[in-house]
């Protein structure tokens, strides 16, 4: 998981740390935008061998690290049990 | 078109500020090149730099009523000052001169502070009352010709160009990082803004007075979309369209110099030079900027319209050591950060402009607002009515939006959608229409150390207009664009201050203050609003070729991080060095430096929109710096020929009984 940590701090321009947590709302701080949205997608697509469905994306935008990291465990594993 | 500049000053006497507004006028001396006045009394002076436009032989400033109790510093143009001249002729007013000047003045003296609702023009002035010792301050209703002021010595301070107050002994520039972050956020100042602080921008459609130290400012017009006409048919509106734009160019050629037009290649500027060559005697010179870098041009399409009007064109090829060389100077001459690098050539394409021997130009500025050219007004339709729609329509307006992104291709549409889904409430009190731009903004506002709630300001801003909260969510998308993007960028750094750079003066048919109120009676009346400025297309369609009628809105642009990572000026260092971001004590210098080093690295592909504006807004913040706080590398000032002096002390001395 320190690949999308590292994808995020590099792309985004940001340091994870006490003053910026994991759990910072990267749309809201203004960290990521929809250009920038579709690249992580893109990235974790490739990175991790997972497809986000229509419904996932439409549904809620992962808006955090944590959420981000959280979602891509989850297909992960899934995966691996499928 | 002309600068203005003025100081009153109770405790300084009147052979000091000759001084001062001498050296003040020689810093807007580019706005003015054909000549300078002023006038000084006690405690008191003002003077205008002349670009002489009307009546050229006649009109010098400060211009004086016969009684020598009112001067007035003007700049600008009053475009229906015939019909005026004739109205207070018949109320008795004797005029001298067939210049917009003494129409200004004689109108302000007979109407006083009502004369402004019947100005349509492009103006600011300065009148002072001799008797009184008052100073009244004014700006046109859209902002486009600039005012800026500040609290100085006990005094008051104005100028068209804040760079006048350089001049000014005791006078220190600092950027207020409380306003750069509200800038920073929502791309442009807000009207009152300028950037440093204690420096205002008397906002568009205001007049200020300066009584015995009281200063007071009020509105004269605001921004109202239910003053237009009530028109029935498409047909009406067409032909309405036509007649209301055809007068605005007819009204926007009086001049006694020749008028040129600048051609972008869209079909505004086109439907301007198509009407200006209507009322032309003589062939119509147009004026543009072509791209080396393909991305940018639309060279085919200007000479398209050029060719079909049979116009003597001008094209000025735009090279990235363009861009590099003469960034500094045009950030200089427009005095607030800038977003992107798009001024730049047009301050190149003014200079050009002059030597061609042109003085005044029409452009297309303005259509967009009026008549919903923007995306952002069907992105706005679309996420007002994203809750109501099915998902297929979602989808393939999304489509529609954006063909020229990427990530709103087929491929990545579903992660748009969910995207949009996000934005479709709104979550900043008024400002629903912008609140995806203002994502960008809140990125650049990262620059800063403590950037606090860039939005703070301009959530104030809409929050005390009345009657803002009534209109519909694209109406209050084109507020905003005529109260920020349209004169704190388009019109201004864009706009009028790169062409009075070098002396050119703008005019802007569609900002017309009958052609506004047409197109709020007849936008999203006859269509949906997806076909932008659908209705202004069919009113010219037969005028014009199809191509350009057709043509889908190229915003322009110009290479941005690209031309510097090419051309790697020195003054780079400003952006890349630890020691000179130290300099800007405001400045998040790491979060700088990271930014300035990818953006110049990384190939053009990698670097994402809001990294290309906040580099500018870094860049151009720094130059500023430089140039404005730490005065390095300024330009020689420059006073345009004396041509009046108007002393009131020497006057009123000659008045006095003697013995006393």
């Amino acid at each position: 998981m320190s690949k999308i940590r590292d994808f995020v701090e590099e792309q985004f321009l940001i340091e994870f740390d006490e003053s910026f947590p994991e759990s910072s709302d990267l749309f809201k701080e203004g960290v990521m935008d929809s250009f920038g949205y579709i690249q992580l997608i893109r990235f974790l697509e490739q990175e991790f061998g997972i497809k986000f469905t229509e419904e996932e994306m439409t549904g809620g935008v992962m808006v955090s690290l944590s959420q981000i990291e959280q979602t891509v465990a989850r297909k992960v594993a899934d995966r691996t049990e499928s | 078109m002309c600068g203005i500049a003025g100081i009153l000053n109770p405790a300084s006497p009147s052979d000091a500020l000759g001084g001062n507004i001498r050296a003040m006028l020689a810093q807007i001396g580019h706005r003015g090149p054909d000549g300078a006045g002023y006038v000084v009394d006690d405690g008191f002076a003002m003077g205008t730099v002349r670009l002489a436009i009307l009546d050229p032989k006649a009109g010098a400033q400060p211009f004086g009523d016969p009684s020598g109790r009112y001067w007035l510093c003007y700049n600008g143009e009053i475009y229906n000052y015939l019909e005026l001249h004739r109205e207070l002729e018949a109320l008795g007013c004797r005029f001298s001169t067939n210049c917009d000047t003494e129409v200004v003045l004689n109108a302000w003296i007979t109407w006083g502070p009502d004369c402004l609702r019947r100005f349509n023009g492009g103006f600011a002035f300065a009148l002072y009352d001799s008797q009184t010792g008052d100073v009244f301050l004014a700006r046109d209703r859209f902002g486009k010709r600039p005012m800026f002021y500040a609290r100085h010595g006990g005094g008051l301070l104005f100028a068209s160009e804040m760079k006048a107050f350089l001049a000014l002994p005791g006078f220190a520039f600092e950027q207020d990082p409380e306003q750069l972050t509200s800038i920073l956020g929502q791309w442009t100042p807000l009207p009152h803004q300028s950037g440093f602080r204690g420096i205002e921008s008397l906002p568009m459609g205001q007049w200020l007075s300066f009584r015995s130290g009281a200063l007071k400012t009020e509105t004269y017009a605001s921004l109202r979309f239910d003053e237009g006409p009530e028109v029935l048919t498409e047909d009406d509106a067409l032909t309405l369209i036509r007649e209301r734009l055809t007068r605005s160019v007819e009204l926007r050629l009086r001049s006694d110099v020749e008028v040129g037009v600048y051609l972008s290649g869209g079909v505004d500027s086109a439907i301007v030079a198509a009407l200006a060559k209507d009322f032309s005697t003589k062939p119509l010179s147009t004026f543009s900027v072509e791209f080396e870098d393909a991305e940018f041009d639309e060279s085919s399409d200007q000479q398209l319209v050029s060719s079909h009007l049979g116009t003597r064109h001008c094209a000025q090829r735009i090279t990235h050591a363009d861009i590099a060389d003469t960034t500094p100077a045009a950030v200089y001459h427009a005095e607030v950060p800038a977003f992107r690098s798009a001024f730049v050539p047009m301050y190149i394409l003014s200079r050009r402009t002059k030597d061609e021997g042109i003085k005044v130009i029409l452009s297309g500025e303005g259509a967009d607002e009026a008549f919903l050219g923007y995306d952002l007004f069907k992105e706005t339709l679309l996420r007002a009515e994203w809750d109501r729609l099915p998902d297929d329509v979602r989808r393939s307006r999304l489509e529609q939006l954006y063909p020229h992104l990427s990530h709103y291709g087929p491929k990545d549409i579903a992660a748009v959608t969910g995207l949009y889904h996000q934005f479709s409430q709104e979550k900043m009190p008024g400002l629903f229409s912008h609140e995806l731009r203002f994502q960008n903004g809140q990125f650049s506002a990262r620059l800063l150390k403590d950037a606090g709630s860039p939005f703070a300001a301009i959530t104030d801003f809409v929050a005390a207009q009345d009657d803002y909260a009534g209109l519909s969510p694209v109406e209050k998308a084109q507020w905003l664009e005529y109260k920020t993007l349209l004169p704190g960028y388009l019109l201004s750094t864009q706009g009028e201050r790169m062409s009075l750079a070098h002396g050119v003066e703008n005019r802007c048919p569609f900002l017309d203050p009958d052609v506004f109120a047409l197109a709020t009676s007849v936008n999203l009346k006859f269509d949906d609003g997806f076909t932008e400025k659908r209705l202004l297309r069919e009113a010219f369609r037969s005028r014009l070729p199809e191509r350009i009628v057709d043509k889908r809105k190229f915003p322009y642009r110009a290479p941005d991080a690209a031309a510097f990572a090419a051309q790697r000026p020195g003054y780079l260092d400003l952006v890349l060095s630890e020691t000179e971001l130290a300099k800007l004590p405001y400045l998040n210098a790491k979060f700088a430096q990271r930014l300035a080093t990818k953006v110049l690295t990384k190939p053009a592909g990698e670097v994402s929109t809001k990294e290309n504006q906040t580099f500018l807004y870094l860049l151009s913040m720094s130059l500023l710096e430089r140039a404005f706080v730490r005065r390095e590398g300024l330009p020689q000032a420059n006073l345009p020929p004396l041509q009046k002096v108007i002393d009131l002390t020497e006057t009123k001395k000659s008045i006095l009984p003697t013995g006393t």
